[in-house]
């Protein structure tokens, strides 16, 4: 599997093209030649309707390792997004990305972005990565809608 | 190798005294087995030392091999599948054929054993099949999957289950590869799946689950000893008792938590020392209780003599060392800050005092501790000393070779002692002040003293007519020091079973 890495990508992105959710977007990053960098991503994942984070589409970068589809991308949102399970860094902590727990390398692109955007409005409090939000998810439910709505506003399509 | 092998064993221990007339080496090796014996014998009498034994590698294995057959006969499984059950029941026999009399697929799936093999041949891709994981279209090579029905190609698979083995560490639950699956892939597939060394590997892993997944079973740590020692003290006990044992390696270890030997403290308590002396916080008590920040650039500042009047270095801000304020407004009264009686420094000046005594407290025992650990590493090169010091006493007097031995073990003693008083240390320092600590600190000083004494001796240049009166003060301390060690783990180990020490800090179990 070490040098599928590519192949995988490539076949990913054809499969992507021809068929994706609604909202989303996802492509690879532009070299400075103009070719595509199959290793780095950007995608964009829409908040679900009827829940505070609708209205927003958030921008993440995927980053994928070497020996991918072996170990997950790393997957991190780009302005660093409010979430109590987003690292300050904007890195997400999801158990499907985490090589120890539940990546498997039959996981598509497809449905990392699915996994992300359900764990928008359903975030998990047993693993906390950032104390503002979580905190406020806490403490503060009504304060905690207002923010993600404001973050929904600042990050309209 | 049987599991016979350790009778054998005590068989050579209670006979020992036949071999006197052999060479130095035997003579050596049955004196060490000897001495361990002797102190079996002596178990129940002292309050500090708990019952183990030691098991090679080989009696691991056959302990495994002959569980494992024995669940195969109840079972009607062959005795891989057997162990593959039992690993899943984390070696409990009773409850894993409890369980399967009534829900056996369901446990022969948790455990990833199919009894079928038909199940787990290679397949021919099926017809329009595409890998999920390398997207490889092509017709033909051969394909994988379990009773899930996930088809992934054969390379693809194996690579898969490589890593999984050899870099992640995985023996126990490795699911299928897709996203979600929680079918167990069974060991056949592995066996058909990887190459042999990964395979080799794979058991390997498998050894050292079932002395981990034994609670009363624990590797030598030890650089390549590859002993198990087994301890049937309950884990919720290690509170109040320090489970030292010694691997027949010679290595001393506690059964609890795996680290050196750390008597007379209990595991919880050296986990928290331990946590305290590598993270940072002293630093910034120390900071805070010898620094101030420049009120302009925040430059972290000590002040080491001089007057109130201070500069800063880096930004020549000007202030008063006692109110922080700058100098200019201090007008007349030159080198005397009228506002340190506000409270608002007292406050201040109080936190500080608090701060200085807590850390100077911490340094205290810190600097003892740490002077041990440092005195223990300077014996080692004391046993090369000692050494030459044998030969040359040899040499230089009538002893024989076996009489010199004196010197050797009060290494040996002084070594031990010193470890000894190094985590008295860090016991003293959660030991809330009452009478037993008045007690505890009169035994440690006692063997520090004689510790020290010791040690001196050991340093001292031999003088040829000297030599038998050095021998007797050598003797003579060795037995004092080890005795006055024996005093204080006895103390210890029974204050601790007695629940007679206080602690200001609630290290409970570990």
């Amino acid at each position: 599997m070490s040098g599928i890495c590519r192949s995988r990508l490539a076949e990913e992105r054809k499969q992507w093209r021809k068929d994706h959710p609604f909202g989303f977007y996802a492509r690879p990053e532009k070299k400075a030649d103009a070719t595509l960098d199959l290793m780095n991503w950007q995608v964009g994942i829409p908040g679900k309707p009827n829940t505070p984070w609708e209205g927003g589409v958030y921008k993440l970068v995927l980053i994928f390792p070497e020996d991918y589809p072996s170990k997950p991308p790393k997957c991190k949102f780009v302005p660093p997004l409010f979430h109590p399970n987003v690292y300050p860094s904007g890195t997400v902590c999801l158990s499907i990305l985490n090589e120890e727990e539940g990546w498997k390398p039959a996981i598509t692109i497809k449905q990392i972005l699915l996994g992300i955007q359900d764990l928008l409005n359903d975030p998990n409090p047993e693993s906390p990565a950032q104390s503002d939000a979580y905190v406020m998810f806490k403490k503060d439910k009504i304060g905690y809608e207002r923010r993600v709505r404001q973050q929904a506003k600042e990050n309209a399509a | 190798m049987s599991s016979g092998s350790m009778s054998e064993d005590e068989f050579v221990d209670s006979d020992y005294d036949d071999f006197e007339e052999e060479s130095d080496i035997e003579y050596e090796q049955a004196e060490d087995i000897g001495f361990s014996d002797m102190i079996s014998e002596k178990h129940r009498k002292k309050a500090y030392e708990v019952d183990f034994t030691v098991f090679p590698l080989s009696d691991i294995l056959a302990a495994q091999a002959s569980a494992s057959n024995h669940v195969a006969n109840i079972l009607g499984v062959t005795q891989d599948q057997a162990a593959a059950l039992l690993r899943s029941f984390k070696w409990n026999k009773e409850r894993l054929v409890e369980r399967y009399m009534d829900h056996a697929q369901e446990i022969l799936d948790q455990a990833g054993v199919v009894l079928d093999d038909v199940q787990t041949r290679l397949l021919k891709r099926p017809r329009g099949f595409v890998c999920m994981i390398c997207f490889d279209d092509s017709s033909a090579g051969p394909a994988l999957g379990l009773r899930c029905g996930h088809v992934f190609c054969q390379p693809c698979y194996e690579h898969y289950l490589t890593q999984k083995i050899v870099e992640e560490g995985e023996c126990r639950r490795i699911l299928c590869p897709e996203s979600g699956c929680d079918v167990v892939v069974d060991e056949q597939t592995i066996k058909k799946v990887v190459q042999a060394p990964v395979m080799s590997k794979y058991r390997q892993l498998q050894d050292r689950a079932y002395v981990a997944d034994l609670d009363n079973l624990r590797w030598c740590p030890a650089p390549n000893c590859e002993n198990a020692v087994e301890c049937r003290l309950p884990h919720s006990s290690f509170a109040t008792i320090v489970p030292t044992v010694q691997c027949s390696c010679g290595y001393k270890f506690c059964f609890g938590c795996g680290l050196g030997d750390h008597q007379p403290a209990p595991c919880g308590l050296v986990k928290m020392w331990q946590k305290k002396c590598a993270d940072d916080s002293e630093t910034a008590n120390w900071i805070s209780a010898h620094t101030k920040e420049c009120g302009k650039c925040q430059s972290t500042i000590e002040k080491n003599g001089g007057c109130n009047h201070m500069t800063c270095r880096k930004c020549k801000y000007e202030f008063c060392w006692v109110c922080m304020g700058p100098w200019s407004e201090h007008g007349t009264s030159w080198y005397n800050c009228n506002r340190f009686e506000e409270s608002s420094s007292t406050d201040a000046r109080d936190q500080q005092a608090k701060s200085r005594a807590s850390l100077e407290r911490y340094l205290h025992y810190y600097n003892r501790f740490a002077n041990h650990e440092h005195s223990a590493k300077l014996d080692r090169d004391l046993y090369m000393k000692t050494e030459k010091k044998m030969e040359e006493m040899q040499r230089t007097s009538d002893l024989s070779w076996i009489e010199v031995q004196f010197l050797k073990k009060a290494v040996d003693v002084l070594t031990s002692c010193r470890m000894t008083l190094r985590w008295t240390y860090a016991f003293a320092f959660y030991l809330a002040r009452n009478n037993m600590t008045e007690l505890f600190e009169d035994n440690q000083r006692d063997l520090e003293v004689a510790v020290e004494a010791l040690s001196e001796l050991l340093e001292k240049p031999i003088e040829r007519e000297k030599i038998a009166e050095l021998r007797a003060q050598v003797l003579d301390k060795t037995v004092y020091v080890g005795s006055r060690r024996e005093v204080v783990l006895e103390d210890t180990a029974k204050g601790l079973a007695e629940g007679r020490w206080e602690f200001f800090v609630d290290f409970g179990k570990i």
